[in-house]
């Protein structure tokens, strides 16, 4: 396990960070970038939605609880959106809850929203990458009790 | 309910993964997850040995959902599907994981850490997979008639493409006369002939067309709906019209580069583009007896990396034009490669320095110079081979500057809801193997629109787009992928928050069963899940990204790798 | 009654498309190819311009869908043998060789191929490496079914073997096979015949053929693709040691009016491509690419040449070499080239100049194919001086023949890369939906 091999050297962990990429820009954005062959660290794991406004603010609440490092939400550029306004809904439901994650205590610098389209396979090298060192530098993630989170089937 | 039992398959894809991720340790790895009842690698899982592989695997386990992990979704997802299809399994029971795009290629320098990665995209993949459902698939009409924009080359070659095949075709185009940008170029690569002359033709055709009704002075100011169903609203006059077409191709061409502050254009009145000088020669004017030709202006630059494809060809063309009519003109061409690919190109190439037409590399770090007083009257350049300085008197100097990409392609990306690349250019599905294709169904490019590219190349690319669009209306019917929301009546608390949201108007609160509740119009959804988001209930959902399945796999991915997890 | 159905004469990535295309038109599809398995030059590349995308990769979904598609009926290992009749109203004939396997039997199993003793060189590795007698030409290939050589075969030139049969499961073998004649009726051809690469071996200034490490461009792409006979592993001919500097020469044959006057169009960003994928497999490895002009006029071409040059380890030299000689100690070619230098006092001096390399590639003008004058004949086509397949009107009808309903798409009637084959290959598509949707035009305007 990544997370185990805390190296000499501070902060010199492996964080795990979880990515939400719309199918149609950032996801797209992410093949060119392994199309490209543009190296990036290996920290980054993708879940493809169709769209950035799926990402329903529990995903990203479920995530820090259980512990991972770090989540980061792509979409289309704002304007963008394969289906018009979806990266909107992102963006305002980001803002509120890097709100929420400070209140219980969350660094809120562990969920990011960020915009890459389907032709910057760079700026997803390059996003990753910052990210990546952004949530390193924070050290890991160490949920305190009191949020639940959410188990598969408990509907 | 049955066992629920996946199949794991691996693929090296030769040693594009295999090469990095260390894939038989990915293949043990998958065997210890819950329910996965069969594992195999596959040199290439896409080929027919690997897909035969998969029908056979799913027959002999009794698998019922199939996890590739592979290359991207946006490819091969079809394709594994089908397999899974061929083998009496719902298409939706598959689920993909790439390890090649989002693995092997970007971490080539580190396989611990790249396999390490795969065991656990595979492991998020097992854990969706287990949650999917069979998904049936909504069918929706083509309405019978194409829209294309723009009217010149391209537009009009797509135009007929289509009305030939019997097929019915608005035709949009700003100005009052169709013809685009090709009514401002005198004379034709490669024989010279005259525009005119083959223009009008075409365009009479066009206009007598009994399937195409062409819509001048018109702009298109909305388009709304999707493949098979699109509204479109015409702008003319300050009136507008309405359309319904099942399919959109856009031909809107592209603009020469009017390149002001290079080479001192727009100060000198004898520095002109190459447009310019077919305006102003090709009228009538004298014929001039120095001429000087610079190429690459404004392309191949830092700013602009591209290559206009063609100008080099439009370089030959008019050099060759001047040196029929005035051998004794002396021709300079300036460049930096000649661009002259293919067999006729090549040839005028040839022909132009039988001709006595010079062509002169020359360094951009160390550009041509335009010496004058008011008016250019010689040009400076750099001669490579005799490692000198040279000046050529220069009666005209004539830039050749690339097409560059319309100001309204912004306007026109976000209504058709399509990209644009770098340089403004309409981008394409796959730069390779779907050049004219969006990834957006029912919307296609040809021409200029897409980039630069000559009469011969717009008018194929033209036909092709023709070809792709005739397709959904020749069918009649498009079937759309079962991602759509479906909201549960018995949880809903008709909120209204997903109404709201939706931006396509696919769902409306409505008595049911259950009293007021949410309901979706399948034929309306595109599945983007922004409802789903939004619904404080958890009543709505989208099929193949609800939420059991999305928490399934951020459970998967925090869970600390143990060797597996039993069940 | 319109003839609704058409022949596709040719199996790579353009005949593909067309067929597809075609197909999801609603039109009975029959592509003819003539090797064993569809997929053409496409196949053998490793990977592809501008994208790096594996070449096999993005083809083989297409290769399953069209052999896949209810509208596509698949002849391999078949041939054109005459054309009678006019647009709407072809009678074809086509020949099918005998394979010596029933297609409905066979598996792809291979064990067939394992025991066979005779190994004779395969085509498809460009000949660097060996083949069976019986054989499927490559891993992916469509159908996935074997074919016996009987060139090769030790039962069919010989009278004695018959191992394959003895170990085939399926009861495939069938030696008894015949060549089949079969006559379709078709309203429009499609012609997708491709290329065949130029041998350089007549220009024998670059001594490819006597100096063992001077190579073709498609057999180094053979040599640095993962499913070729080296495994990916770049080996050069003479001691299989990993080259450290590799030179690439352009226009060999191309623009060159002592053999092909024209620009083979693809060799410049395909020479970049191999010097690419070289520096990614051997980042230590440098590549020279020795050009006349660098014609890299598609989208993002340009991008690739500023990566391969800022990146890659790639060294552009505008010279065009004049002769290949080798040092015999270490099998190294040299390269000898004009370059300009200038004297103390600023004069340029023209002088010769070498380059010792450790493998030197050979980009080679690409021809349409041999079969093309026979063919032609036989459709009544005319070909332009180069062996292209005419077209008339260039401009505006730019895959329309000579031959009304007869079209061409793709190399075989001129240079183009595979964006603008497939888009041909589209354009050809919609031209023969044209002519077959004649009657439902002439009815609605009844």
């Amino acid at each position: 396990m990544a997370s185990e091999s805390s190296d000499e050297g501070g902060n010199g962990y492996e964080p795990k960070i979880l990515v939400f990429a719309c199918n149609w820009c950032s996801y797209a954005g992410a093949d060119l970038a392994g199309v490209s062959r543009l190296q990036m660290p290996a920290n980054c794991r993708i879940i493809r939605v169709m769209c950035s406004g799926r990402v329903r603010p529990e995903f990203v609440v479920t995530a820090l609880s259980k512990g991972l490092d770090g989540v980061l939400v792509l979409g289309c550029h704002p304007g963008e959106c394969h289906y018009s306004e979806g990266n909107y809904f992102t963006r305002r439901r980001g803002l509120l809850l890097k709100n929420l994650l400070q209140f219980v205590g969350i660094e809120p610098e562990r969920f990011q929203v960020r915009w890459v389209s389907a032709s910057e396979g760079a700026k997803f090298a390059d996003t990753v990458e910052q990210v990546t060192e952004q949530i390193r530098a924070l050290g890991p993630n160490r949920p305190q009790g009191g949020m639940h989170s959410t188990e598969p089937g408990d509907r | 309910m049955p066992k629920t039992r996946v199949g794991v398959f691996v693929c090296h894809c030769g040693n594009n993964i295999g090469g990095v991720v260390r894939v038989p340790e990915v293949v043990e790895y998958a065997r210890t997850l819950p329910n996965v009842a069969c594992v195999e690698d596959n040199l290439y899982t896409c080929s027919e040995e690997g897909l035969s592989s998969i029908r056979e695997q799913i027959a002999e386990h009794g698998l019922n959902r199939v996890v590739v992990a592979s290359c991207t979704p946006r490819t091969h997802e079809p394709l594994f599907r089908e397999a899974c299809e061929q083998a009496g399994l719902n298409k939706y029971l598959f689920e993909f994981v790439n390890i090649r795009e989002h693995c092997s290629w970007v971490h080539m320098h580190d396989p611990a850490m790249a396999t390490q990665k795969a065991k656990e995209l595979v492991r998020m993949g097992v854990a969706k997979a287990r949650f999917l459902e069979p998904q049936e698939e909504f069918e929706s009409s083509v309405f019978p008639a194409a829209l294309v924009i723009g009217g010149g080359v391209a537009g009009m070659t797509a135009a007929l493409g289509l009305a030939n095949q019997g097929i019915q075709v608005h035709l949009v185009e700003r100005d009052q006369e169709l013809g685009g940008l090709i009514r401002e170029v005198r004379t034709l690569f490669p024989a010279g002939q005259a525009t005119e002359e083959v223009l009008q033709p075409l365009a009479e055709q066009v206009r007598n067309h009994r399937q195409i009704t062409v819509h001048l002075g018109s702009e298109v100011e909305d388009v709304g709906g999707f493949i098979g169903d699109f509204d479109v609203a015409v702008k003319a006059d300050g009136q507008v019209n309405n359309l319904k077409v099942g399919a959109v191709i856009v031909a809107t061409g592209a603009e020469e580069l009017k390149p002001t502050g290079l080479y001192r254009y727009s100060e000198l009145g004898n520095v002109v583009t190459q447009l310019e000088f077919e305006e102003r020669f090709k009228r009538g004017a004298d014929v001039p007896r120095d001429v000087v030709i610079i190429n690459c202006v404004g392309a191949r630059i830092p700013e602009r990396t591209y290559c206009g494809r063609f100008c080099c060809t439009t370089a030959i063309k008019n050099a060759i034009w001047i040196k029929e009519r005035e051998p004794e003109a002396s021709v300079f061409v300036l460049h930096r490669d000649v661009m002259a690919y293919g067999v006729q190109i090549e040839e005028s190439y040839r022909r132009a320095m039988e001709l006595g037409v010079r062509f002169l590399r020359y360094d951009p770090e160390n550009p041509p110079q335009i010496l004058g007083d008011g008016r250019a009257e010689a040009v400076r350049v750099q001669h490579q081979l005799m490692g000198k300085e040279i000046v050529l008197p220069a009666e005209l100097v004539v830039l050749t500057t690339p097409l560059v990409a319309r100001d309204d392609n912004p306007r026109l990306s976000k209504m058709l809801k399509v990209p644009l690349g770098g340089e403004g250019f309409f981008l394409e599905a796959h730069l390779k193997l779907r050049p004219i294709e969006f990834s957006t169904d029912g919307v296609y490019v040809c021409g200029s629109a897409r980039y630069p590219a000559n009469i011969p190349e717009s008018v194929s690319q033209a036909y092709a787009s023709a070809a792709k669009a005739s397709i959904p209306i020749r069918e009649g019917v498009v079937r759309a992928e079962a991602i759509t929301a479906l909201c549960d009546e018995r949880t809903c608390s008709a909120c209204g928050n997903c109404v709201e949201v939706c931006p396509f108007g696919a769902v409306e609160l409505q008595e049911g069963r259950f009293g007021r509740t949410a309901q979706v119009n399948p034929a309306q959804c595109k599945g983007c899940g922004c409802c789903v988001a939004a619904c404080p209930s958890g009543a709505m959902q989208q099929s193949g990204f609800n939420d059991r399945q999305l928490l399934s796999m951020i459970g998967a991915l925090a869970e600390e790798m143990t060797g597996g997890v039993g069940e | 009654m319109s003839n609704r159905s058409v022949v596709v004469v040719g199996g790579g990535i353009a005949g593909i498309q067309a067929s597809i295309d075609l197909a999801n038109m609603g039109f009975r599809v029959y592509l003819v190819e003539q090797t064993p398995s569809i997929g053409g030059r496409m196949a053998q590349l490793d990977k592809t311009f501008p994208t790096n995308d594996c070449s096999m990769c993005i083809l083989a979904p297409k290769m399953i869908e069209c052999a896949g598609h209810e509208n596509v009926e698949l002849l391999t290992y078949s041939e054109l043998a005459e054309v009678r009749g006019t647009e709407d109203d072809f009678k074809v004939t086509v020949r099918r060789k005998p394979r010596y396997v029933d297609l409905t039997r066979c598996t792809g199993c291979g064990d067939c191929t394992e025991k066979c003793p005779r190994r004779v060189p395969d085509e498809f590795n460009v000949g660097l490496g060996k083949r069976k007698a019986i054989y499927l030409p490559f891993p992916q290939a469509v159908p996935r079914k074997v074919t016996i050589d009987e060139e090769a075969c030790l039962y069919l030139t010989k009278g004695r073997c018959r191992v394959c049969e003895e170990v085939c499961q399926a009861g495939a073998i069938d030696f008894e096979q015949q060549e089949e004649i079969l006559e379709l009726e078709v309203g429009a051809l499609l012609l997708a015949t491709g290329f065949d690469p130029f041998d350089p071996a007549s220009l024998e200034e670059y001594g490819y053929g006597k100096i063992e490490n001077v190579i073709t461009g498609l057999e180094y792409e053979r040599l640095i693709c993962a499913s070729g006979p080296t495994g990916g592993h770049l080996e050069r001919p003479s001691d299989g040691k990993v080259p450290g500097a590799v030179a690439f020469i352009q226009c060999v044959g191309s623009r060159d009016v002592n053999y092909k006057p024209y620009c083979s169009s693809v060799c410049c960003m395909h020479a970049t491509k191999e010097a690419i994928l070289a520096n990614e497999h051997y980042p230590d490895l440098k590549s020279f690419i020795f050009y006349t002009d660098m014609r890299a006029v598609g989208k993002q071409f340009q991008e690739y040449i500023i990566r391969a040059r800022d990146e890659y380890d790639v060294s552009y030299v505008r010279s065009r070499p004049g002769k290949i000689t080798v040092d015999e100690e270490t099998s190294n070619p040299i390269v000898w080239y004009d370059e300009t230098v200038y004297s103390e006092a600023g004069d340029p001096v023209r002088r010769v100049t070498s380059l010792e390399v450790d493998l030197v590639v050979l980009c080679q003008a690409l021809v349409p194919h041999t079969d093309h004058q026979e063919m032609a004949q036989k459709l009544g086509l005319e070909l332009d001086e180069s062996g292209f397949i005419a077209i008339e009107d260039r401009l505006f009808h730019p895959v329309d023949t000579s031959v009304a309903g007869v079209f061409a798409c793709g190399f075989c009637q001129g240079p183009q890369d595979i964006p603008d084959s497939v888009i041909q290959a589209s354009a050809a598509a919609a031209r023969v939906a044209e002519i077959l949707s004649l009657e439902d035009r002439e009815l609605e305007h009844a």
